[in-house]
């Protein structure tokens, strides 16, 4: 108890385990909406856009560790995460099996390509394979391509409050808009009212049956935000699971081109 | 004496008799070689499922069959081979190992579905693939693949191109490798050209991380029989079912089982509607026959003959037009059938049944089944068309019957 004070009062991050980088920037940019906290009925608009900036950043630089658990097996793989604007992502395979580790898939717009070292090869992962898995985890490929964002494509509605684990949050409804390619039918979220962060969202498909959930866990701060490090999907299929959790993250920072560059994914670079 | 005073007077009207004859003829004639034609591919088809890529009978690790997943296999495959040579002595094993990938070559991608197989067993027409281009895989692994031939232009692959597999191993783990085409085949079914990717078995288990474990062992048995209860069941004795699983060809095609079941009903409607064309113009032959005769009953009659025998020489008068009408249509069909010997099926062949490809080349054969089944129309169609009038003629009161002009 006494460390943990000690921890928050020299200011450093609320943190369980491993440091996470501070960010450069302290302050919140001026396009990220204020949290409204004390509102009951807030300008949902402004609060999903927020949620989604905070999560997504414009560029970031970080290290996480993926769990996946089936039935069948369970393993871990430590991943380095290169990312750009929604377009341009970067992820490597530090530590995982034999056949794995040093794997590498770059996100360019809308194509994913992927390197295979036991193959030394890339490959072009074809359109009707985004709907697979990612790596045997329980996001698929067009999770990491998705273009989709709540705030265009979804019309969303605050419903209620509730209380989740001691938090107080907001009931958010989202509904895809007329014309939005969008994969899901509806989702529903919940927003802590006093980090504006989303705790879970829980995804339908167009028949309204549930598909997965998402649960956020682990919030730090980084920078100017809290920031949920861990990330856990829960598939419908009973006994699944895959969490995301940051070791390590940097916001905001200067992600060169050539990161995201075939030419240097072709040499396993 | 009856049957040859029922044979005479059935030629007394010859070219009546033979219009019914031949009526009858043709309609047995109908029966047999549609009966026959039907049989023949069937027979051909199962012969093609059995030896090819199904098997006659399979052993998978349990919950195989319901969920085909690529990490539930069969372990030590030696030791279910041997009980297999022991259970069924002449049957033939060959292990698979099946699992769906990302296959690559140069710039295009799509999704493949890798068959491990072992060529070293597996040859002639028991080979899962014909090639149309390049050679076989090695008997011992050596990376080498084969393709199906519409995968290969999707891919615009040729035998000595680089091909790339991405999938998942039974752990979990990202398989990946590379290996060469060495040959383009046709792999049986529209499905397998487009997706088919052959691979060394041994390749296959390294690939999918499955150890000596295999998804599936067929078992070949020494004659290919659409019924195959027997062999199925002292399979399931011999082996541990707490582990493994044993399935008949029809339980793994049961769509197709289903058609051909279907399809034979349907027969029997055809039969039905041949039975009562027939039927009626005999009814309406025996008839008149019995009214131009009334006279002539009534003679009979009058002389002592019993009612029971008049019914009787009526009965055998229809029955015997149906004997020489049977005869004549199995005669007729079995010529048609063994002149046409085998049937090149050329355009329809390409087409596929519940994904397994129509047979190319169908050889006749006159089928018993279809002869009983069209016997037993004959005699239904005569017994009906012929008792009506054998009742009548013998209701007959003989003076009136033989003043009857």
């Amino acid at each position: 108890m006494k460390i943990l004070s000690i921890v928050v009062l020299s200011g450093t991050m609320l943190m369980a385990h491993g440091p996470v980088s501070r960010a450069v920037q302290t302050v919140a940019p001026a396009d990220v909406p204020a949290c409204p906290s004390g509102a009951d009925k807030p300008n949902v608009a402004a609060l999903v856009k927020r949620t989604e900036l905070i999560l997504k950043g414009n560029s970031s630089i970080g290290t996480i560790t993926m769990a996946i658990k089936t039935t069948a097996w369970s393993r871990k793989l430590t991943l380095k995460i290169w990312a750009r604007g929604k377009d341009y992502a970067l992820v490597r395979v530090l530590e995982g099996g034999p056949r794995e580790t040093g794997m590498m898939t770059l996100k360019r717009e809308k194509q994913l390509w992927n390197w295979l070292p036991q193959a030394g090869r890339v490959i072009k992962l074809p359109s009707g394979m985004m709907g697979d898995s990612w790596m045997g985890s329980d996001f698929t490929n067009d999770d990491l391509v998705k273009g989709s964002s709540l705030t265009d494509d979804y019309d969303s509605s605050i419903t209620g409050i509730s209380k989740v684990d001691g938090h107080e949050a907001w009931q958010v409804v989202l509904i895809p808009k007329p014309n939005a390619v969008v994969v899901w039918g509806r989702i529903d979220m919940r927003v802590d009212r006093q980090m504006c962060l989303p705790l879970d969202q829980v995804f339908y498909d167009e028949d309204g049956k549930q598909v997965r959930r998402m649960l956020f866990s682990d919030f730090r701060e980084v920078g100017w935000r809290m920031f949920p490090a861990k990330f856990t999907i829960e598939p419908r299929e009973s006994g699944r699971e895959t969490s995301l959790t940051y070791d390590d993250v940097q916001f905001d920072v200067g992600v060169p081109d050539e990161t995201f560059s075939i030419e240097r994914l072709r040499q396993g670079r | 004496m009856l049957l040859s005073l029922a044979w005479r007077n059935i030629w007394r009207n010859k070219r009546r008799t033979l219009i019914t004859v031949t009526a009858l003829a043709l309609g047995v004639t109908a029966i047999v070689s549609i009966h026959s034609y039907r049989e023949s591919v069937y027979s051909v088809l199962v012969q093609e499922i059995t030896a090819g890529l199904v098997g006659d009978l399979q052993v998978h690790g349990k919950g195989y069959q319901a969920d085909p997943e690529i990490a539930t296999v069969v372990h030590q495959p030696e030791l279910v081979e041997a009980t297999l040579a022991k259970a069924l002595p002449h049957s033939k094993p060959m292990r698979r190992v099946v699992g769906y990938v990302l296959a690559a070559s140069g710039e295009a991608s799509t999704a493949a579905l890798v068959v491990g197989f072992q060529p070293d067993r597996e040859q002639g027409n028991q080979s899962p693939l014909t090639l149309t281009a390049g050679h076989n895989l090695a008997d011992v692994p050596h990376k080498e693949a084969v393709i199906g031939r519409e995968l290969a232009q999707q891919l615009s692959a040729q035998p000595g191109s680089e091909l790339v597999l991405v999938g998942q191993g039974a752990d979990g783990s990202v398989a990946n490798d590379r290996f060469t085409i060495v040959g383009v085949a046709d792999a049986g079914s529209a499905e397998l050209n487009a997706s088919a990717v052959f691979l060394h078995v041994a390749d296959a288990q390294d690939f999918f991380a499955l150890g000596d474990g295999v998804n599936q062992i067929i078992v070949h048995l020494a004659a290919s029989e659409e019924d195959v209860t027997a062999p199925e069941t002292s399979l399931k004795s011999a082996l541990d079912l707490n582990t493994l699983e044993v399935l008949s060809w029809n339980e793994i095609l049961p769509e197709l089982r289903n058609t051909m079941t279907q399809k034979r009903q349907q027969q029997h409607f055809v039969d039905l509607v041949v039975i009562l064309i027939v039927g009626l113009g005999v009814l309406n032959a025996m008839t008149m026959s019995t009214f131009e005769r009334t006279r002539e009953l009534g003679v009979l009659a009058a002389l002592g003959t019993r009612r029971r025998r008049l019914l009787a020489l009526i009965f055998c008068e229809a029955l015997l037009q149906g004997l020489v009408g049977c005869v004549a249509g199995t005669a007729l069909a079995a010529g048609i059938v063994f002149s046409l010997g085998t049937i090149h099926l050329g355009a329809m062949s390409q087409n596929d049944i519940m994904g397994v490809r129509f047979p190319a080349v169908v050889v006749m054969k006159i089928y018993g089944t279809g002869v009983i089944s069209a016997a037993a129309t004959a005699f239904l169609t005569v017994t009906a068309g012929g008792l009506w009038p054998a009742i009548r003629a013998s209701r007959l009161e003989p003076v009136e019957a033989m003043r009857h002009v």
